[in-house]
């Protein structure tokens, strides 16, 4: 009787543990992805894609140029500006309050987009 | 923007100086031809059309300069550049050279009335046409006349 009491506490422990272990790991794995949650805006053909971004409060976009030409991204608020960005060359500013931020190329004012930050 | 917002059209930064380099390619170009023509037919009245036309496209060059390098300070910041934006600032500054150089060129033959046009001055011409030519592809490309922008 002893030993069965024991061996259903051992394993029921051995269950609470295994339980604490796997939500250990879903809590790390949460907390990882938070902290590395990233986005990308694609610089092409004159245009950003998408021109329109929800993003999460935290997130870190990142522009790349994929057109032949040179671009800029620069916010109409002045919250962030990067340099002139050759084929390939990329920018990133992460987003740590929640609002609206339109920006611009200000080679080529009419390519405008917008990142919204919940 | 309305079509007509002067202030808008004025206020809107480097978009002049794509305006405004029409006006000395254009004569420049019209000088060239006035100018081979002078040299067929050997009709003064022609080499007189060169003149003016490399003169008022020599001075609008001024403008053109003036606000290319307004729009890479202002929209640009006046940060080093490079790739196609570097090749245009240099074609364009060569270009504008070329074409002040194609007027001094008239202006001194025409200050002397015994002056005779020198043939090298056609070269030279022809050397600039081929640079504003580059120039002018560098800026459309920039300026997106072949994309959406």
């Amino acid at each position: 009787m002893r030993r069965s009491v024991f061996t259903g506490v051992l394993l029921l422990a051995l269950g609470f543990g295994i339980a604490e272990l796997g939500a250990g790991t879903r809590n790390f794995t949460a907390s990882a992805q938070q902290k590395a949650e990233t986005a990308e805006v694609k610089i092409d053909n004159f245009s950003f894609g998408p021109a329109e971004l929800t993003v999460s409060a935290g997130t870190t976009v990142t522009w790349i140029n994929r057109d032949d030409i040179p671009h800029t991204v620069v916010s109409t608020d002045k919250v962030f500006k990067s340099k002139v960005l050759d084929t390939d060359e990329k920018f990133s500013f992460t987003f740590s309050k929640a609002g609206t931020y339109p920006y611009f190329c200000s080679i080529h004012p009419k390519m405008t987009g917008k990142i919204i930050v919940q | 923007m309305h079509p007509f917002d002067l202030q808008a059209a004025l206020l809107a930064k480097h978009a002049q100086h794509v305006v405004l380099i029409h006006f000395p390619i254009a004569l420049f170009l019209a000088g060239v031809a006035f100018d081979f023509l002078a040299q067929w037919t050997k009709r003064q009245s022609l080499a007189a059309a060169a003149y003016y036309n490399f003169f008022v496209a020599a001075l609008s060059t001024i403008p053109v300069v003036v606000t290319g390098i307004l729009a890479w300070q202002w929209q640009l910041e006046g940060q080093r550049l490079k790739g196609i934006l570097l090749q245009h600032l240099v074609l364009g500054s060569a270009s504008s050279l070329l074409i002040w150089l194609a007027w001094i060129i008239h202006a001194r033959a025409r200050r002397d009335k015994n002056a005779v046009l020198p043939g090298y001055r056609l070269l030279i011409e022809v050397v600039a046409t081929a640079v504003v030519a580059l120039t002018g592809h560098l800026g459309g490309f920039l300026s997106g006349v072949n994309g959406v922008g």
